[in-house]
Order: C-alpha cells, then sequence, then structure tokens
C-alpha cells in the first residue's frame, strides 16, 4: 500500500474539482492539495456540455427574475437560500472565468453574448459556440497548471472514503496504471464525481458517469437527496443517445412529429411561435421536463417518426441558414453528419428523449458540508439544493463554478485550522478495503459483468424513467435487488492489475447498482407528480401538504431507509407552473 | 508493476504512409538542387583554369544525362516553390487589428514576388550575354 | 447469417508479454457500428481483457484515439463502414508513446508538454471581475479559435516523426496551445512563452511533415500553429538583435 498524504483530497477533474482546487489554491497558498482523477481531467464529462452557462448580464434582466425561472423551472422543490446565493454569484463566476481566457462568445462590440434557453425568461445563458463546457473545462484544467500548491493523481481510481473518529480523513484509490492501492489521507475531501446517468440505457453521458462518488458517500451512511428526479433530454440522437443542444432549439429549431405539425402547441406551451423568433418559455423553449412528457405522448399516439435507430420525432434547423448554423451551432452540425448521416443545413434532425442529468445527489447544506464531518460535495454528484424537482439547462455549469469555489474554501478553512491526520491510523481500515476488492479482481462467480450492467439499465428505463407507472417501479425495485444479489456472484476473467479495465467496471458497476437503489426506492416512496417525477396513473398531481419535501435516502442492510426534509422557502410560495401562453397570463396578473 | 513497451522508430517509417512519402519526395527535391550546384561550382572552378577548361566543361554540359539533370533540377526547383508559397499564407498570417492582409493577398505576393525574381534574374542574363557578345 | 467483420487488435499484456502481438475478432456489421464499439462489443461479449480508453463516445473528450490501419483516428468518429473495402480492420496502440497496455497509451510526456508552455492567461496587470470582461471582437477572437479547439488526443503526436524520434520534441498540440494563448488579444504572455517556442524542443524542431494537421480531428491545423511560431520566433530574434546593436541589450 501506498500511504500518502495531503492538507484537501478533491476527487473528481471535472468543472466542479477543477473549481475547488483553484479556490483552496487561492484560498491558502500553503496548503497542499491534491485533486484525483480516474481520467485525465480535460477528459472529464463537463467536456460534453454543449449549451452554455447562466448568468444575468443584460440590463432588462435581473436576478430576481433569475431566481423565479430556477423556483418554479424546480417545481418549488429548490431551495431558496441556495438559489438566491447561486444567482448573485454566478455572473461573477462567469466573469473569472472569462478573466482566465474562456473564449465566451461575443457581440460585434466585444461584448458577452447571451442566448435564450428552456425556462428561461429572459436570455442569459453565456455560451461559447455550441462547446461551452469543453471551453469551461479546458480553460480551469490550463489555469489549474498555473498553482504549484495543486498536485494531481491522474488516472487513480478512487475506491472508498476512510473515516477517523466520525470524521472523514482520508480516501483510498487505485493507481490504474499499475493496479496498486494507494492510500491518501488529508484533513478535508471533496467529492466532485459528477453524474450518474449510466444507469440508464440511453443517456447523454460519458462512459464514465457511473455515480462513483454518490455510492461512496452513500456508503458511509450519507443521504442521498432527491434522487427520484432524473433530467431527460428531450433532443438526444436516437441509438446512441447522444445530445443535442438545446441551444438548437434557442437559436430557432423547431419539433414536429411525423406529420411535420409542431406538435408543442398540444401541451400547454403554445401558441404556435413563428419560424425564427423563437420566444422564451413557449413552445420548443418550454421546460425539459413538459418537452420530454410530449414526445412520450406522441409516441404512444403513434405521431412519432419509425426510424432505423427507434422512434423519434425532428429536430428542424433548416430555416436557420448554413452561416447561422456554422456560426452558433458547428459541433450540433459535425454530430449529426457524423452519428446519424444527416446535414442539418438540408435536412431535419432525428431526436428522441433520453437521460441526462441526476438533480439529486449527496446531501450538502448551502456550504457544500455533508452530513459527513469533513466531507464536502459539489457539482453534479451532490444535491445543494439549487435544481428541485427539474434543472433548468444552463443552471448546472453556472453550479459548477460557484459551489466548486464554495467547497474549495471550505475545504481550505477546515485544512488550515484542523490538525493533520496521521495516515498509519488508516492503515489497518485500508488494507481492509483493498482486500476487497482484490478479492473481486480474483473473482470466479457465474454472473457476467455486461449482463447485470444491460439488465439494470433497461429495468431503471422501464420503471424509473419519463412516467412512471406503479407496477413497473416496483418491478424495478425488486429487479435492483436481485441484481445487487447477482453483483455478489460476479465472475472476472481478467486477473491482472495494470490498467484493468474489467476490475474497474466492476466497481463502477457497484457504484451504479448503489444508486440506482436509491433512485428507484425514492421514486416509490414520492406518491406525487412533480418536475421531472410523473407518475400519470396513481398520483398525476403535486401534492404540497404532503411532499413539498426533499427525500433522503440512507443505506440499510436489506432495503435503503427513506426519509424526509423540508424545503427551504423564503420568499416564493409554491405556485402554478405555467408555459406558453398560459404563463403570459400570469406575468401580466 | 509498471512494464510499459517502449515504440522505436522504425528507419523505414517513411515508406510507410502516403503523408510521409510525399513530405519525403518534398525533402527531396533538394538532392537535384545539391548536384546542380555541384556542377556549376566545377564549372566556375574550370573557369579559374583558362578558357580552353571551361570551353570543354560547356562542352561537357549537352551530354544527354546532365541536360536531363537540368530538367530534373528545374523540376524539382517549381515543385518546391509551387507547393512552399501554396503553404505560406497559413503561416505568414498578417491579421491584427491594424493591418490585415487576405491570405489570398498574401500567396499572390509571393507568386508575383517569384515570378518577378525570376524574371529579373532570365533579364540579367540576357543582358550579360549581349553585352558578352557586344565585346 | 449477418455480415461480420474481421477486426486485427494489438494486444500487450504487461505482466506476461514482452512485445505487443495481435488478435483477431469477428464482429457483426452495422452502417452505424465506430470503432469504438466495436471494441466494446468484443469487450463485452468475446474477450474481457481487452483494455481501452474511451468516455464521451462523441469525439469531443479526446480518450480514444488509436491507429486505425496505421493512421491516427478517434475510435468514436471512425467506422467500420468506411473500411468495407478491406480484408480487415487493424487497431493498434498510437504510434510514438509508450504502450502501457493493449490500446492504452503513456500519454503523460504529452501532458508534461502542455504544461511546460505555460497555458494560461497572463497580464501584466490583473483586472479585477467587478470591472467586467475584457472585450474581445469576434474578429479578435477569430485570429486563435482554430488553435482554442484542441481536445488533446495526441494523433498528431502519434502523427509526427520528430516527436518519434524525440520525445523531447513539444510537439504539435503543446505549440498550438502555446499559439492560443499567444494570438489571443487579451492576452500579455507571449514574451514569456517564447522562451519554449525557441528552445531546442520547441519549434525549430518541426521540419513541417505537416501530416499532424492532416490528422488532426478537430481542424487545429497545429503545423500552421508551429511554423507561424517560426516567424514569431524569427521576428523576436531580429529585434533582439537590433537592440544588442542599437546598445540596448536588455530584451
Ligand atoms: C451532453 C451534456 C451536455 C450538457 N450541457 C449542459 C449545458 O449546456 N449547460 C449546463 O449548465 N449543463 C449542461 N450539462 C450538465 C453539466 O455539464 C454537468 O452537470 C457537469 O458538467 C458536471 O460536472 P462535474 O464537475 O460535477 O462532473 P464531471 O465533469 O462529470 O467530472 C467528474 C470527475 O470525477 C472523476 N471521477 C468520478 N468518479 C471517480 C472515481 N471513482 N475516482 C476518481 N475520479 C472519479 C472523473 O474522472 C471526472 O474527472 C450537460 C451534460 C451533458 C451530459
Ligand atoms: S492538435 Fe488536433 S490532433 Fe493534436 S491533440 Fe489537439 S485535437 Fe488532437
Ligand atoms: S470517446 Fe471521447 S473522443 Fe472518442
Amino acid at each position: 500500500m501506498d500511504v500518502r498524504q495531503a492538507d484537501i483530497v478533491i476527487v473528481g477533474g471535472g468543472g466542479a474539482g477543477l473549481r475547488a482546487a483553484i479556490a483552496a489554491a487561492e484560498a491558502n497558498p500553503q496548503l497542499d492539495i491534491l485533486l484525483l482523477s480516474k481520467v485525465y481531467p480535460m477528459r472529464s464529462h463537463t467536456v460534453a456540455a454543449e449549451g452554455g452557462c447562466a448568468g444575468v448580464i443584460q440590463p432588462h434582466d435581473s436576478l430576481d427574475a433569475h431566481f423565479d425561472d430556477t423556483v418554479s423551472g424546480g417545481d418549488w422543490l429548490c431551495d431558496q437560500d441556495v438559489v438566491d446565493y447561486f444567482v448573485r454569484h454566478a455572473t461573477e463566476e462567469n466573469l473569472r472565468l472569462e478573466h482566465w481566457g474562456c473564449p465566451w462568445s461575443r457581440k460585434p462590440d466585444g461584448s458577452i453574448n447571451v442566448r435564450a434557453f428552456g425556462g428561461m425568461k429572459i436570455e442569459r445563458t453565456w455560451f461559447a459556440a455550441d462547446k461551452s463546457g469543453f471551453h469551461i473545462l479546458h480553460t480551469l484544467f490550463q489555469t489549474s497548471l498555473k498553482y504549484p500548491s495543486i498536485r494531481r493523481c491522474d488516472e487513480y481510481f478512487c475506491t472508498d472514503l476512510l473515516l477517523e473518529g466520525g470524521a472523514c480523513a482520508g480516501i483510498q484509490a487505485i493507481d490504474m496504471r499499475t493496479g496498486s492501492h494507494t492510500l491518501i489521507a488529508a484533513s478535508a475531501v471533496i467529492l466532485a464525481t459528477g453524474g450518474a446517468a449510466r444507469v440508464y440505457r440511453y443517456n447523454t453521458n460519458g462512459g464514465i458517469v457511473t455515480g462513483d462518488g454518490m455510492a461512496l458517500a452513500y456508503r458511509q451512511g450519507v443521504p442521498l437527496r432527491d434522487m427520484e428526479f432524473v433530467q431527460y433530454h428531450p433532443t438526444g440522437l436516437p441509438g446512441s443517445g447522444i445530445l443535442i443542444t438545446e441551444a438548437a432549439r434557442g437559436e430557432g429549431g423547431v419539433l414536429t412529429n411525423r406529420d411535420g405539425y409542431r406538435y408543442l402547441q398540444d401541451y400547454g406551451l403554445g401558441p404556435e411561435t413563428p419560424l425564427g423568433e423563437p420566444k422564451n418559455k413557449h413552445m420548443e423553449l418550454g421546460p425539459r421536463d413538459r418537452l420530454s412528457q410530449a414526445f412520450w405522448h406522441e409516441a404512444q399516439a403513434g405521431r412519432a417518426l419509425a426510424t432505423s435507430r427507434g422512434e423519434a420525432v425532428n429536430l428542424d434547423l433548416r430555416h436557420l441558414g448554413e452561416a447561422r448554423i456554422n456560426e452558433r451551432l458547428p459541433f450540433i452540425r459535425d454530430l449529426a453528419r457524423t452519428y446519424v448521416n444527416v446535414d442539418a443545413v438540408h435536412e431535419p434532425i432525428p431526436v428522441r428523449p433520453t437521460a441526462h442529468y441526476t438533480m439529486g445527489g449527496i446531501q450538502t447544506d448551502r456550504y457544500t458540508a455533508t452530513a459527513l464531518s469533513g466531507l464536502f460535495a459539489a457539482g453534479e454528484c451532490a444535491s445543494v439544493g439549487l435544481h428541485g424537482a427539474n434543472r433548468l439547462g444552463s443552471n448546472s455549469l453556472a453550479e459548477l463554478s460557484v459551489f466548486g469555489r464554495v467547497a474549495g474554501e471550505q475545504a481550505a478553512a477546515r485544512a488550515s485550522q484542523g490538525p493533520s491526520v496521521d495516515p498509519q491510523r488508516l492503515l489497518a481500515r485500508a488494507q481492509d478495503n483493498a482486500a476487497v476488492w482484490e478479492a473481486l479482481r480474483e473473482s470466479t462467480g457465474n454472473e457476467r459483468l455486461a449482463t447485470i450492467r444491460d439488465e439494470m439499465a433497461r429495468a431503471m428505463e422501464d420503471g424509473a424513467g419519463i412516467f412512471r407507472l406503479p407496477g413497473q417501479m416496483r418491478q424495478t425495485c425488486t429487479k435492483v435487488a436481485e441484481l445487487k444479489d447477482r453483483y455478489s456472484d460476479l465472475g472476472l476473467v481478467d486477473r491482472s492489475r495494470a490498467f484493468n479495465t474489467e476490475w474497474l467496471n466492476a466497481i463502477e458497476l457497484g457504484y451504479l447498482l448503489d444508486v440506482a437503489e436509491a433512485m428507484a426506492h425514492a421514486a416509490l416512496a414520492r406518491q406525487e407528480s412533480r418536475g421531472s417525477h410523473q407518475r400519470p396513473e396513481d398520483f398525476p398531481q403535486r401534492d404540497d401538504a404532503q411532499f413539498l419535501k426533499h427525500s433522503l435516502v440512507y443505506r440499510a442492510a436489506d432495503a435503503p431507509r427513506l426519509d424526509w426534509q423540508d424545503v427551504v422557502i423564503t420568499r416564493s410560495q409554491p405556485a402554478e407552473r405555467h408555459y406558453g401562453a398560459a404563463g403570459q397570463q400570469e406575468n401580466k396578473s | 508493476m509498471h512494464k510499459p513497451y517502449i515504440q522505436r522508430q522504425r528507419a523505414d517509417w517513411w515508406l510507410r504512409n502516403p503523408a510521409y512519402r510525399r513530405y519525403m519526395l518534398r525533402e527531396a527535391t533538394a538532392l537535384p538542387l545539391f548536384l546542380y550546384t555541384l556542377l556549376l561550382m566545377s564549372g566556375l572552378f574550370q573557369f579559374t583554369r583558362g578558357e580552353a577548361a571551361f570551353l570543354q566543361w560547356l562542352e561537357m554540359l549537352r551530354s544527354p544525362w546532365l541536360l536531363a539533370l537540368h530538367g530534373l533540377a528545374l523540376a524539382a526547383a517549381l515543385f518546391h516553390a509551387v507547393t512552399w508559397i501554396a503553404l505560406v499564407p497559413k503561416i505568414l498570417v498578417i491579421d491584427t487589428d491594424r493591418l490585415r492582409v487576405s491570405p489570398a493577398a498574401v500567396k499572390l505576393a509571393h507568386q508575383v514576388g517569384a515570378v518577378v525574381c525570376n524574371a529579373g534574374l532570365l533579364l540579367l542574363a540576357v543582358l550579360l550575354l549581349r553585352a558578352a557578345a557586344g565585346n | 447469417m449477418t455480415e461480420t467483420v474481421t477486426v486485427r487488435v494489438q494486444r500487450y499484456r504487461p505482466e506476461e508479454d514482452t512485445a505487443p502481438w495481435e488478435q483477431s475478432f469477428e464482429v457483426p456489421y452495422s452502417e452505424d457500428l465506430s470503432i469504438l464499439d466495436a471494441l466494446n462489443q468484443i469487450k463485452d461479449q468475446q474477450d474481457p481483457t481487452l483494455s481501452h480508453r474511451w468516455s464521451c463516445r462523441m469525439a469531443i473528450c479526446g480518450s480514444c484515439g488509436v491507429m486505425v490501419n496505421n493512421e491516427p483516428k478517434l475510435s468514436c468518429k471512425t467506422f467500420l463502414r468506411d473500411y468495407r473495402e478491406q480484408a480487415a480492420v487493424t487497431v493498434r496502440a498510437l504510434d510514438n508513446f509508450p504502450i502501457e497496455r493493449d490500446l492504452v497509451s503513456d500519454i503523460s510526456g504529452f501532458i508534461d508538454h502542455l504544461e511546460t508552455v505555460q497555458p494560461w492567461l497572463i497580464r501584466s496587470e490583473e483586472q479585477p471581475v467587478s470591472a467586467g470582461a475584457y472585450p474581445q471582437t469576434p474578429e479578435q477572437m477569430q485570429r486563435y479559435a482554430a488553435f482554442s479547439q484542441c481536445i488533446n488526443c495526441g494523433l498528431c503526436y502519434a502523427a509526427c516523426p520528430q516527436f518519434g524520434r524525440d520525445p523531447a520534441f513539444l510537439g504539435p498540440g503543446a505549440l498550438a496551445l502555446a499559439q492560443r494563448y499567444n494570438l489571443d488579444s487579451r492576452d500579455e504572455g507571449a514574451a514569456q512563452r517564447m522562451q519554449w517556442l525557441n528552445a531546442g524542443e520547441g519549434v525549430w524542431s518541426c521540419t513541417f511533415v505537416g501530416y499532424c494537421s492532416e490528422v488532426c480531428p478537430k481542424d487545429v491545423d497545429p503545423a500552421a500553429a508551429i511554423n507561424r511560431g517560426k516567424v514569431a520566433s524569427d521576428i523576436n530574434y531580429a529585434v533582439n538583435l537590433l537592440n544588442i546593436l542599437r546598445g540596448k541589450d536588455d530584451a
């Protein structure tokens, strides 16, 4: 066992992890910061974000308007103190990224340009063409190189959190090149491991997005919050699930069914907006949950297109013209050409909803602290209380900077005061853990990794998808329990240590199963429909009397234990969510 | 255990890919030009040894082999110049807030420059020959 | 019977092998199947011991570079359909890098080179964030836009015979990144970065083979970046010389 020490360990080199590292390095340059990631930081899935990053900048916009859109978009399940803090700091963080070199798209006069995004009343989405996440991530990675106190462990796979005296005191990881176990003691640990949409079959996420951090915390008794809320993105490519950004609609793209009809007007999002004049919160710029649900109904009614890659609707960009598509959506054109053989300039792109984003995650307070002292969490793996029951597009990239920074500063404050941890005290525990992983590497059971993974993904799609029906939900809970059972009889083929990806995938599958379990059980327990969680058959209405609450899932021996936490409401009382003409009425009144 | 396998560059790396072969062809244009330079130098040397020697050298130039070398050297020089000038606009980018020259103009300037230089040399040679004949 | 394609995959298991070898697999053909899909299928269905890197499967994370029939390619953006005429598709680890295992290359040298060139915005005076954004017009952004598209995939390094000969050469990706910042109107670090451009391992190691730009999946054109670096280095040399001649050798 390789034994090391640092003041702060950050697990995850995506947007949140990198921002946290920089914040900690700036807060106290004396601290020894270790940034650990299972891939080189610029491979993190933040790189795939296309559309943009929210922050109020236009004179006719206001923080209150951003607050209102976020809270109503989240179907009032957002913690409003957190949203307040977020909207007040988002713009400043976007500007900081700009000062670090992020090439935000500009207006002809050299000032920042913003685009429209679903659910946002006023344009406030900063963008770098259609590669916003790519540019943010590379800017952060390159800027992090400036700080000598940030050391990196690239391609180290975190397997355990280590506790000492009831507090988190370090982590344990596998050095992927050699397969050896490493213990790193630290007085503060930040989890920034990203989302978990790989529990679903069709998703927009990279292969590495397997909910590791959520499971790591869950296994130490930290509750996962609001796990039933999973966002389906209305426009993924059929087959692969690769994302076609919402910005395609923000720029004026329209959705049509097999009859060429703009069907969204039938789902409370109308009236139909003229071609080339997208209107905020109307039609194609309605919130994601509504759009995904509309697809489901169209497909049920037989009005979706049958393609060789499955059912789809058309996303039509042709009226934007080649010049604008090349300027604003060059990556989208390239993706459609490569992966579905469609040139968006001349043909509509087939799209369908795919699993995209986990609103829930490791429960934290507004300062990113988890229930376990010494452990912080930020980014998609965390539930800080920002997104409620449905995240608005472009709020999550901003979340990475706003709460990544908070996490870095909080961890730095703790590490600056706290006594350092003696790694020797963690050694015995770490050796026990290592033995478990070694046993897995040598396992000779009868179950195959790919089979369990695929069955899990299908079960989640069936019972925790866009619409959740009671029988299927229960089946999914049972199925996940069965799969967890079968997982203990896993048999692996690869006995080597050097870059043994079968072994690492098996550990990831363990994480995925824990996350799937939490999602399925939280979904069953929430007996209402809210945001992305829709139960049209048994509980079609929102039920504020009983469920204006965050769900908390705790790991327990047989089935997980559920609990509830109050939502922080400061100034916006729950109301109905209206979009389209109805929303406009409400604004006037 | 950490035991990466170190890949060594093979001696024939440049044969293994059309892009490398094209590159080597470009580099190889130096060869005929080198031989041509040697030839010129030998002429200069013969010149210093007196008229007879120089005339003999001139006579030698008529051999088909050396005519071929001249043709080859000309072709190589042209090939090199054309492909080089095609690349120039990518390398010599004049695009600042104060001054902007389009890539097409940069390329044209190089083409014109090459033509002017060569025409100038030709003119000079003709003039010199005339002067020599006049004597 | 479904049509299958023969995929020959290079294997190297450091614990057992002394040198790489080749293993053949039959993969069911479909129009949409990328080389990455084929590798994943082999790993799932046929041989779980095969190791390769991937994540985004949409040509943006830069993980999945391999040699496909001797050309550096992103496996997620390369399709079996483009090799139907060939008898087999051969997939190897990227050229010029040490092989960690199977298709996994050791790219740490390349990452070190990236870090060398000081790839961050350098200002003589930092403005506070409260002062707002540094202005930059779309035209000014255009000047470095292509060089900012690099996904650090390393294909250009596999294509570069100079890097193959001498791994200390900073190489196409890192030098393009240096130019990305040098050409950014907000940056004032070009003079600092000149030491890396000018160094023995810098731009002058490049003999303009140009293959790096051909294989780049993001149209970064690193060969142009490097050779523009040579022009900058020349100008820098001339200016220094002039200053010395004029007795101002503080340069
Ligand atoms: C296709 C797509 C498009 C999107 N577009 C937008 C958009 O336009 N606007 C917007 O606001 N949001 C968007 N999002 C959402 C947003 O991009 C993500 O929520 C966000 O990038 C997550 O960042 P992160 O830093 O939390 O995690 P990630 O970027 O996923 O990084 C996770 C890090 O953790 C590391 N890690 C994980 N597990 C381990 C382990 N066990 N050991 C060691 N390291 C580990 C990984 O290596 C990685 O470095 C999009 C998401 C997707 C998938
Ligand atoms: S320059 Fe192109 S080929 Fe080279 S690393 Fe960057 S993206 Fe890859
Ligand atoms: S898998 Fe990300 S670039 Fe190919």
